[in-house]
């Protein structure tokens, strides 16, 4: 009995020092450094607290779907565009323009969603793999790459999904089959995807997010980011705000916050690439690199049969 | 069925005590996913559209594929321990084996290590160019990523559950039994089969039957692994149902109830197996705890621990160490890209690791208590107790083994994020507490009432005569003889809740960091070095921690203190 009462204190004390009451609630997709430095900026600014809860959009996703009956999220940042689309068609998202927005460009935000920044998909390459350095997409169906190449799953991904649409509506399966063929395999999210490449098991990642591996870069990795010529897509990270959010005008006042100079230059320096177009960046923009079309409605309309399609060509 | 509990005649108030408990911490958010599996709107507090979704996820193909894997992987992993665990267990009970002390600590390591990491260690290692090809020159990657090879890591990450529980149960009951049939005639591998082995059921079953429901709900190997040559279980295929978009609740609430249709199974097989038989050997007569020698058997039997003990312990670490250890990942193992970077940036607190560090080693601490305590209290009241409240105890109590982390976290939220609440642990870090609870049960109330399967009635019958009241029996009569089992089940809980993984990630409220969830930002993020630091000082710290605390009481209970030795 008196492990009972040991046990209360101990939780009553975890209840004291956690969920002090938070002025707003971020749920935000990584990378987890960027939300904590955007958070603390915010919070220095307007001394409004924030709680964040980080993880993949998938479980973001999924604690929401399971909170829906009680919901506590004011602000979220998903890795996915698609959300954003979602969400406005469920009516969940509050209107709002910020005045910071004003430099991004139109296909980078709407009434209800604005990008926080951009991800583009790339090969990511290990040049201490002893293979020649990869410059298209194709390049990976060659011998040189016989069971070498990792793909993240599009299953998990929504970036990846829409560069299998993409590419597949250009050249319909036979670079997927060749993949296949090739030794490919379909290895999780994309950090598992990328973590044989950096060892040097494998060699290339084909799609992976860029700025995990220029990151990694960066740190020293012997990893080389290439955009292939032929056209990749882009990833925007929409930022919303929640239509039960009690602190709409926090909320709006982070998103701001995320969108001002110092925000942006925070979401730089993790290698993404800054939603607005008058930000410095040290690596390869939007305009730099060639984006293949991808008319979302359609492609997420067939999305169930493309991943059917997908699945069968790598034999899952 | 509180109700039934509460009928135990003469137990009362401990069957209460469980029962009201454990429908708090299991079964109210298995009923949530009971009637998520229904009502596919459950999340937004609606029951329309009952079952409307059921063909569709029977329907699926995939089902019987992925429950087949499941399968596979349950009875190759026990198969493996059985092989593994239960030789080492018998030796390490009956014989004299030497350094019995570091096997034993050894064993104990895996437990720490979360098998999540455990098999990133082994894919580093093993992998083509990984640690063993530069340094042997040897690729064994094609045996890794293959059913064998899963079935191989999660033995060695599993079967240390079996070790213990079998070389205890054998060791309570000693030689004694046996040396009465050797008295009547019986060769010594005689007496063994026929009289030690069958009186240690209990605990092989209990041990089996936990492996089995844990490799099947297993979710860090087969998720790390198993993509790599495209095999997926159940487990992953709820996953998959829950963090892919577009989210499938019900569908993962359906998976999870054939899962726990699996766990069941198995155990009421295990239940067939035990029921009708006695296995009392605890009896208040003294034993002699006198273990034999080995003689010409003692290196053979020393090398083969060393060498389960270096493959399951000491090879992950090594891994997980020279990851931490290395500057870059595509650096290698060369001394120019060794360095403490990790380390410091941990210290240094990058990305909230000491908070992590110390959120979750105090939840470990709180899980063990609760968990310890109601895991005694449930097995004294099934084991001991009498009326129809047992059997779902029981149930209750097992449930837990066969939901996947994932599913227990979604229980709880849906459960506890009710807006009509007016109390609610969820968004404080008492949910954690609760989820740990609920998904650590099953480890002390498996080995507590492995241990009071063997304490007879007559002990308990004679204090009832003298006039003690059922909780002074329990207090002072049935705990002191289960604590050795009990106090090792609580180090195990402790060791496991300061790194849960799946459930830590979905129901952490927001602002608040485990070792765990530090861990899965690094991965997730490239930082695969940052992550393994991270690892290795948990394993550190959860190992030490037990130690300390059971060298300290031996100190304070001398002799009296018999756990884990």
């Amino acid at each position: 009995m008196r492990a009972f009462s040991l046990a209360l204190a101990l939780g009553a004390s975890l209840l004291a020092t956690s969920a002090a009451l938070a002025d707003i609630t971020v749920y935000s997709a990584g990378p987890g450094g960027l939300i904590d430095k955007l958070a603390a900026g915010y919070t220095a600014k307007t001394g409004v607290k924030v709680n964040v809860f980080q993880a993949t959009t998938g479980k973001i996703m999924a604690r929401i779907e399971s909170e829906a009956a009680n919901p506590v999220v004011d602000v979220l940042i998903s890795a996915s565009w698609d959300t954003a689309t979602d969400f406005a068609r469920r009516g969940w998202l509050v209107a709002y323009t910020s005045p910071n927005a004003e430099k991004v460009p139109a296909f980078l935000k709407n009434d209800t969603a604005v990008a926080q920044g951009i991800s583009a998909l790339g090969i990511a390459w290990n040049p201490a793999s002893g293979t020649p350095k990869p410059a298209e997409w194709a390049d990976l169906t060659k011998p040189e790459y016989k069971d070498l190449v990792t793909i993240p799953d599009p299953a998990q991904s929504g970036a990846s999904f829409e560069l299998t649409a993409a590419l597949q509506a250009k050249d319909g399966w036979e670079l997927f089959k060749g993949l296949a063929a090739n030794g490919a395999i379909v290895a999780g999210a994309n950090a598992e995807a990328l973590n044989p490449v950096m060892q040097g098991a494998k060699a290339a990642v084909f799609g992976a997010v860029d700025y995990i591996s220029l990151a990694a870069k960066a740190k020293g990795e012997s990893i080389d980011v290439i955009f292939p010529a032929s056209g990749t897509v882009i990833a925007p990270r929409p930022m919303m705000i929640l239509n039960w959010s009690k602190q709409q005008d926090d909320a709006k006042k982070f998103i701001d916050y995320v969108l001002s100079d110092e925000g942006q230059k925070a979401v730089a320096a993790t290698y993404l690439m800054p939603a607005r177009a008058d930000v410095k960046a040290n690596r390869p923009l939007i305009s730099e690199l060639k984006i293949l079309p991808v008319d979302a409605a359609a492609v997420y309309g067939k999305r169930d049969a493309t991943l059917a399609e997908f699945g069968k060509v790598f034999g899952k | 069925m509180r109700a039934a509990a509460a009928r135990t005649s003469g137990h009362g108030p401990i069957g209460w005590v469980a029962g009201v408990s454990l429908a708090l911490i299991v079964a109210v958010p298995f009923v949530f996913i009971v009637l998520q599996a229904i009502f596919p709107e459950l999340g937004r507090g609606s029951f329309a559209k009952p079952l409307q979704h059921l063909p569709k996820t029977l329907a699926d193909p995939a089902l019987i594929r992925l429950a087949g894997h499941t399968l596979l992987i349950g009875l190759g992993v026990v198969a493996g321990c059985t092989l593994i665990g239960v030789p080492l267990a018998v030796a390490r009970a009956l014989f004299r084996v030497p350094g019995a002390l570091v096997w034993d600590v050894a064993f104990l390591v895996p437990f720490m290590i979360p098998p999540y990491i455990a098999t990133l260690g082994w894919i580093m290692t093993m992998q083509p160019r990984g640690y063993l090809q530069q340094l042997t020159g040897i690729n064994l990657g094609p045996l890794l990523f293959s059913v064998p090879g899963m079935i191989l890591i999660m033995t060695l990450n599993l079967f240390p559950v079996v070790y213990f529980a079998v070389s205890r149960t054998i060791e309570a009951v000693g030689t004694r039994y046996a040396d009465v049939g050797r008295v009547f005639g019986a060769r010594p591998a005689r007496a063994f089969w026929r009289i030690t082995l069958p009186l240690a059921t209990p605990g092989l079953a209990a041990s089996l039957l936990l492996v089995f429901a844990l490799a099947i709900e297993e979710y860090g190997t087969p998720a790390a692994l198993g993509t790599r040559f495209g095999f997926e279980v159940l487990v992953t295929g709820i996953e998959t149902r829950i963090s892919d978009w577009p989210i499938d609740l019900p569908g993962a609430a359906i998976l999870s109830l054939l899962l726990v249709g699996l766990s069941l199974v198995a155990f009421l097989i295990q239940r067939r197996i035990l029921s009708g038989r006695n296995f009392d050997t605890v009896g208040g007569k003294p034993q002699a705890k006198d273990k034999r020698a080995l003689g010409p058997w003692a290196v053979p039997v020393g090398l083969a621990f060393a060498l389960v003990a270096l493959l399951a312990t000491g090879l992950p670490l090594a891994a997980i160490l020279a990851t931490a250890l290395s500057k870059t990942i595509s650096g290698g193992l060369k001394p120019s890209n060794m360095g403490l970077q990790n380390f410091e940036e941990v210290l240094f607190n990058a990305g909230g690791a000491l908070q992590a560090l110390g959120n979750s080693l105090s939840l470990g601490i709180g899980t063990a208590l609760v968990a310890g305590a109601l895991g005694a209290l449930t097995a004294y009241a099934v084991v001991k107790g009498r009326g129809r409240g047992r059997l779902g105890l029981e149930v209750l109590a097992m449930l837990p083994s066969a939901l996947p982390g994932v599913v227990v976290a979604v229980g709880m939220i849906l459960a506890w994020n009710q807006p009509w609440l007016p109390l609610t642990p969820y968004n404080t870090a008492f949910i954690l507490l609760i989820a740990y609870c609920c998904i650590l049960l099953p480890q002390p109330v498996r080995y507590a009432t492995a241990a009071f399967q063997q304490i007879g009635d007559n002990l308990e019958a004679a204090a009832r005569v003298a006039g003690a009241r059922p909780l002074t029996v329990f207090r002072r009569i049935m705990l002191p003889l289960i604590l050795p089992s009990l106090v090792t089940s609580m180090l195990l809980v402790f060791a496991v809740a300061s790194r849960e993984l799946v459930a830590s990630l979905l129901v952490a409220p927001v602002g608040m960091m485990t070792i765990a969830g530090f861990i899965w930002r690094q991965f997730e993020q490239g930082s695969v070095g940052l992550g393994m630091t991270m690892s290795f000082i948990a394993i550190v710290l959860t190992t030490l921690i037990p130690m300390l605390l059971i060298a300290a009481l031996r100190r304070f209970a001398g002799a009296r203190f018999t756990g884990l030795q």
